[in-house]
């Protein structure tokens, strides 16, 4: 890339879908207005395991505008279950009378009105043959098996048991995590048009052709049948990734009627009809010498899943590789009871499991005696301990020196109640933050007038991650325009091809792509403009050559406007596309993105380098010395992730994320009733996320850095990375606070009484 | 039943079932989709529209029961060619909202509450701001996009 | 949600008339409809199905004041919580009854929910406003309770009974109860009556499905709350799990009326904790008389306490409970009045 063209990339952009945002105009899936609509109410299952022995549809089907009711018995052949994206296999729905979980989809009902399908749902009487279910962890019934190697891999170096037997310091603890939901605000809907064979789908999604090609499948059509339009997303974090079941059966509600069919699904249904992230439990042992550096470290995990699948999130892929360790020992347990199968919610592996490797590590601080802070630095690696090979960059210490600084963190008394503000003891703990530098294959086609407009054209997501205006940023920047003259077009399987918008690959796999596409066009116009014998740039080096405020332009100063560059390539406008395929994928991994499964070169399994976002988070806590009310007046938090391409969304990602990490440390947790293995508090009044009081000051450093080798751009992704320490950070500023360790989350009143 | 609504100035006529709410009248009715559904159970706030100034939520209000009052709703704020409210235009500069989903919710909380004299303090509008859920959590910015409309409003 | 009739009801009478007209035995009582912030959350999810609403919304004119004079504070009740929780006399003299408001739901729901709405809430017991769970006595007399061996956290651990755990879950109302408010109340066959506000909610026993002594048709008008040497120091102490826009763990309403450190008299309520709102004579007793200092608040708070009873998860309850009391009655004697 020649030099010079490093202007836009990195300068704080407004969003350029913002005026549609902030004036209603934005259409959601939710709000895609089509003709004529029926209205479907879901029915869901009651009982978490046991079979339907039959439907009492009479009263339901005389409900005045009752347009149909599908259960297992009219519609059960008609599709076949959605494939998850991990995992394996997953539960039913309609396909048989099978009862896998509590909340499971077991008939719709569709009317002309809302109204009148929620009403005939309610009336919809169903006979069970229950069968007591498992609920969780330590349930009778629940079975567990050691995770198999396959998708996940376990970390075997040295001898961690024998290491640890020797320590002269250890920790040797259990933790535990709560089941959480993602509730995006906009709810789970799906709205199905048919036009003779086609198919059009509105749903609010993170992988448009992951929906159609899976659909397809279930259906048995074909994919090119299905058009999937999802243009702005009401949030998501994981739970739109993967098809859902509730897609197919609105499609043959729809065809069965021959009527465009609306589905808007209650809150709480939300939480059993799309994935969750399951609970976790922990066994951490960790060995060090007198001085802090660790020789031993074994992460032992267990999680739950449904009663089918395989699916888990192994998160000991990062910690097996946070600090250097001569000796560690991962495994991974999965636990299969009667519930729904769980799936990607922010940071899937993470957030759970850097939970109890940095709590652990604020225990062995205290053991040593010795600064949470000096003790990362002692352990501080440029070498990823888990396979030898080299981090392509790695900025912890950075991190936590300028947070820390910004925290000032270097005046905290690590006496724990040593620090009290009237009846409010004050805390203050800190954690890293890690989390792979991902990417996945993208498609795109990029437009350029001799106007100087241009259009990006990519089935690329917007989830509130500000895709829009990345998108726009890079082109802009490629092509040497103003931002305001790149129009962006995603969110629908009709453009080329992007794959899932998770994982923090997004940036970076969309933007290398248009990039890619641009310096196409750069290409083309440069060898046109030097190889004529009329022009400003004849015979000049086409490599040197840069697009730049609206023209072709040569170091020296030679220029040629775009519209004579343009007009020596094509007669009107020019378009390119370009297909990136990054480092590490096979060639067809873009064809996987046009069928809609997932690939991803990630972090930690990159053969020529580990490559990972750092980074370093700092809470104060306040517990109330009487009633144990926990609040968090600040956090810090900083991040290493190369190439910020847009820094005014990326700090919103950062601070988002941090504040998803006070709620999951303190609020956020789904109660299942044990009995009845069901969900219940599943509604925003009593699943608790952050409101606007719980965080007054909330602060995130984007730490320089450049990593040439992680990926052209240099981009590593931070959607995820905001949220990864905070669960350990408030709990060790809890400790500092009350002199309580607590190991399991969320951190609740009861707990400090 | 037949009824009129006033919306954003202009009167509606429709027929709707009793048990509508004025929220899906708005949203399946009108077409006027900023008005966003996220729970349907006054848990969220992101369907907030202001009831003859005052912020209310369009789930827990009949249709029928919003005859006679002026509802104004986001769409109501700055028509396509006009320029933002000063509400929205600090949401913009300020990146207030990522998915933006829950943001016509706030952004009309949020005029209510400068009109309602709660945003005297930043502690202030973190409270008074408590209703509307935002998932991806843009709090902070949300809190300093109020601060900055706020004098715009008071001059308005 | 079954459809229902509606009515808009032009006064008292109109509204009084029309509610008797709108009854019949073997089907659910007709519903007064003023905010529908709790009305019409309960019909959406199904566990309400009035035949009939009748909008009392034209009747804030005749009961939507709100007066405070020598005797006391008259509140209509269909003032909107934002309006008394604003009120300069109420955030003087009776700042327990402000607080109590402002630190409940949020103000969207503040600006449409009415006192007396906001007085009959239901409860947040999801084992009750999920139809699809089989046992609760509340919601189908009879039938259990899936609550004592579930999911408890929230609910009561005072005036419980075997057939039901449910808290009642508001803030304002247990201010109402510990200052001795009484009700005011009109009826469809004419006349009016005054009940003590203690009075007006039920404690579950055997029968929990019936949560107040309102008559069919009734309608509260007013709440009067009497004017004491106590209500100016008081307070509203709100223990909740978020900071903002969440129901109380736990709750506490201290009002003191002090000579030098003593107490000469105290109405205390307590909030999240209980199946109705709580007034706890116990620990006013408790402290009648004495020097209120951290070891009498202490046997208050025990006294309040003494008849808890817990189903596992709520096992915190009771002491939560009374270190809320100890805070509330140590910054209540702190007050500058």
């Amino acid at each position: 890339m020649p030099d010079g063209t490093q202007t836009m990339i990195g300068q704080p952009a407004l969003r350029i879908d913002g005026r549609a945002k902030l004036t209603g105009r934005a259409r959601y899936a939710s709000d895609e207005v089509v003709p004529n609509p029926a209205h479907a109410f879901l029915v869901t299952s009651s009982i978490a395991r046991g079979r339907i022995r039959g439907f009492h549809l009479d009263q339901a089907r005389a409900v005045p505008g009752v347009l149909d009711i599908l259960t297992h018995e009219n519609v059960g052949g008609e599709a076949e279950k959605p494939k998850p994206m991990a995992g394996g296999d997953t539960t039913s729905t309609l396909e048989s009378d099978r009862v896998w979980h509590d909340g499971q989809i077991i008939a719709v009902v569709v009317a002309d009105s809302f109204e009148a399908a929620r009403e005939a749902a309610h009336k919809v009487r169903v006979d069970y043959e229950a069968e007591r279910p498992s609920a969780t962890f330590g349930s009778p019934g629940a079975e567990e098996e050691v995770r198999k190697a396959g998708e996940h891999k376990d970390y075997h170096v040295g001898d961690a048991e024998a290491a640890f037997a020797a320590a002269p310091f250890k920790v040797d603890a259990r933790y535990g995590t709560p089941t959480q939901h993602h509730n995006p605000i906009e709810l789970f809907t799906t709205t199905c048009v048919w036009n003779g064979s086609k198919l059009t789908v509105y749903e609010p999604s993170q992988f448009v052709y992951g929906l159609r090609g899976n659909l397809a499948q279930q259906l048995h059509i074909e994919p090119g049948d299905i058009h999937v339009i999802s243009r702005y997303v009401g949030g998501a974090f994981g739970s739109r990734g993967g098809i859902t079941a509730r897609t197919a059966w609105i499609a043959i509600a729809a065809r069965r009627l021959g009527r465009p069919v609306r589905l808007v699904p209650t809150r709480d249904q939300g939480f059993t009809i799309v994935t969750y992230r399951a609970e976790t439990r922990h066994h951490i042992q960790l060995g060090a010498t007198s001085d802090g550096r660790l020789t031993a470290l074994r992460h032992e995990g267990w999680e739950v899943t449904s009663r089918p699948s395989q699916y888990n999130v192994s998160g000991t892929e990062t910690t097996a590789r946070v600090y250097a360790c001569p000796n560690i020992l991962t495994k991974v347990n999965i636990v299969h009871a009667d519930r729904n199968t769980p799936g990607f919610m922010r940071a899937p592996p993470e957030t759970p499991y850097m939970f109890p490797l940095e709590v652990a590590m604020d225990e062995l601080a205290v053991a040593l005696g010795m600064d949470p802070v000096e003790l990362r630095r002692v352990n501080d690696t440029m070498r990823d301990p888990a396979t030898g090979l080299e981090y392509s960059s790695r900025s912890l210490m950075e991190c936590y020196d300028q947070a820390g600084a910004r925290f000032g963190w270097k005046s905290r008394d690590p006496a724990p109640r040593s620090m009290r503000d009237g009846d409010w003891l004050v805390g203050w703990g800190c954690a890293s933050a890690a989390y792979p530098a991902n990417i996945g294959p993208a498609a795109v086609r990029v437009t350029l007038t001799p106007e100087g407009r241009a259009r990006v054209q990519i089935a690329a997501h917007d989830i509130g991650t500000g895709a829009y205006t990345v998108l726009a940023i890079t082109a802009a920047e490629r092509l040497g325009l103003p931002i305001e003259h790149v129009t962006v077009e995603l969110g629908g399987s009709e453009l080329p091809a992007a794959g899932l918008a998770a994982g923090s690959s997004h940036t970076a796999g969309i933007c290398n792509a248009v990039a890619k596409a641009c310096e196409e066009i750069r290409q083309k116009l440069a060898l046109a403009a030097v190889v004529t014998n009329d022009g400003a740039l004849s015979g000049q080096d086409a490599s040197a050559l840069v697009l730049r405020e609206g023209a072709l332009r040569s170091p020296a100063g030679a220029k040629e406007d775009l519209r004579a560059a343009l007009s020596r390539v094509t007669g009107g406008v020019l378009e390119v596309y370009a297909e990136n395929i990054p480092q590490g994928l096979p060639r067809e991994s873009i064809g996987k993105a046009y069928a809609g499964q997932m690939s991803m070169s990630r972090g930690h399994s990159r053969q020529d380098a580990t490559t990972y976002t750092f980074g370093a988070q700092f809470v104060e806590v306040r517990v109330h010395s009487r009633t144990g009310e926990v609040r968090v007046p600040r956090a810090v938090g900083a991040f290493a992730a190369g190439t910020i391409v847009n820094p005014l969304t990326a700090h919103s990602q950062c601070i988002g994320g941090m504040i998803w990490g006070i709620g999951a440390a303190l609020h956020e947790a789904t109660e299942i009733d044990p009995n009845a293995a069901r969900y219940v508090n599943d509604n925003l009044s009593e699943y608790l996320i952050p409101v606007n009081a719980d965080v007054p000051q909330v602060e995130a450093i984007l730490v320089p850095e450049r990593d040439d080798r992680v990926n052209p751009l240099g981009i590593k992704g931070l959607g995820e990375i905001g949220i990864v320490g905070m669960n350990a950070a408030v709990c060790n500023a809890v400790w500092h606070a009350t002199g309580r360790r607590i190991r399991e989350l969320p951190i609740r009143i009861e707990d400090l009484l | 039943m037949d009824i009129r609504l006033t919306v954003n100035g202009t009167e509606h006529a429709l027929s709707v079932d009793v048990r509508t709410t004025l929220l899906d009248a708005l949203r399946e009715r009108l077409e006027l989709t900023g008005t966003k559904k996220g729970c349907d159970l006054g848990q969220c706030g992101a369907c907030t529209v202001l009831m003859d100034g005052r912020r209310v939520l369009a789930c827990f209000t009949l249709a029928v029961a919003a005859e006679g009052a002026a509802i104004t709703t986001i769409e109501g704020l700055a028509g396509d060619d006009e320029p933002l409210h000063p509400m929205q235009q600090a949401f913009l500069e300020n990146d207030a909202y990522q998915c933006g989903y829950c943001t016509p919710g706030q952004i009309m909380s949020a005029i209510a509450c400068v009109q309602e004299g709660y945003a005297e303090t930043d502690e202030q509008i973190r409270e008074y701001m408590s209703g509307n859920l935002c998932r991806c959590a843009a709090y902070p910015k949300i809190v300093a996009a109020i601060r900055q409309a706020r004098p715009l409003l008071e001059n308005r | 949600m079954r459809p229902f009739d509606y009515e808009p009801a032009g006064g008292t009478e109109a509204a009084l008339a029309a509610s008797a007209r709108h009854a019949a035995p073997d089907a659910p009582p007709p519903q007064y409809l003023a905010g529908g912030t709790n009305l019409l959350d309960l019909m959406k999810i199904g566990v309400m199905h009035p035949p009939a609403l009748i909008n009392i919304g034209a009747l804030r004119g005749a009961h939507g004041g709100i007066e405070a004079d020598a005797s006391g504070l008259r509140l209509g009740a269909l003032a909107h919580m934002a309006e008394a929780a604003e009120h300069p006399a109420i955030l003087s003299d009776y700042p327990a009854i402000a607080q109590s408001l402002q630190q409940a739901a949020n103000q969207q729901l503040r600006n449409m929910a009415t006192l007396a709405g906001n007085v009959l809430q239901r409860t947040r017991c999801n084992y009750f406003r999920d139809p699809s769970w089989d046992a609760c006595n509340k919601r189908r007399p009879g039938s259990g309770c899936a609550a004592k061996e579930g999911v408890n956290r929230l609910l009561a651990v005072l005036g419980v009974s075997e057939a039901c755990i449910a808290s009642y879950p508001g803030d304002f109302a247990n201010v109402l109860a510990a200052f001795g408010a009484e009700v005011g109340l009109a009826s469809p066959e004419g006349g009016s009556r005054r009940i003590p506000f203690e009075d007006l909610h039920r404690l579950p026993g055997d029968t929990p499905q019936i949560e107040t002594n309102l008559r069919p048709g009734e309608l509260i008008t007013d709440f009067h709350v009497p004017a004491g040497p106590w209500t100016g120091r008081s307070l509203y102490l709100k223990v909740r799990d978020r900071a903002s826009f969440a129901f109380a763990v736990a709750s506490a309403v201290v009002a003191l009326d002090l000579a030098g450190g003593t107490v000469r008299e105290a109405r205390i309520g307590l909030g999240g904790l209980a199946a109705k709102p709580w007034r706890s004579h116990e620990a006013e007793a408790a402290l009648r008389g004495r020097r209120l200092d951290e070891s009498t608040a202490q046997e208050a708070a025990e006294a309040a306490f003494a008849g808890a009873v817990t189903h596992g998860e709520n096992d915190f309850k009771p002491e939560l409970g009374r270190r809320t009391l100890v805070r509330a009655l140590l910054e209540a004697a702190e007050m500058e009045v």
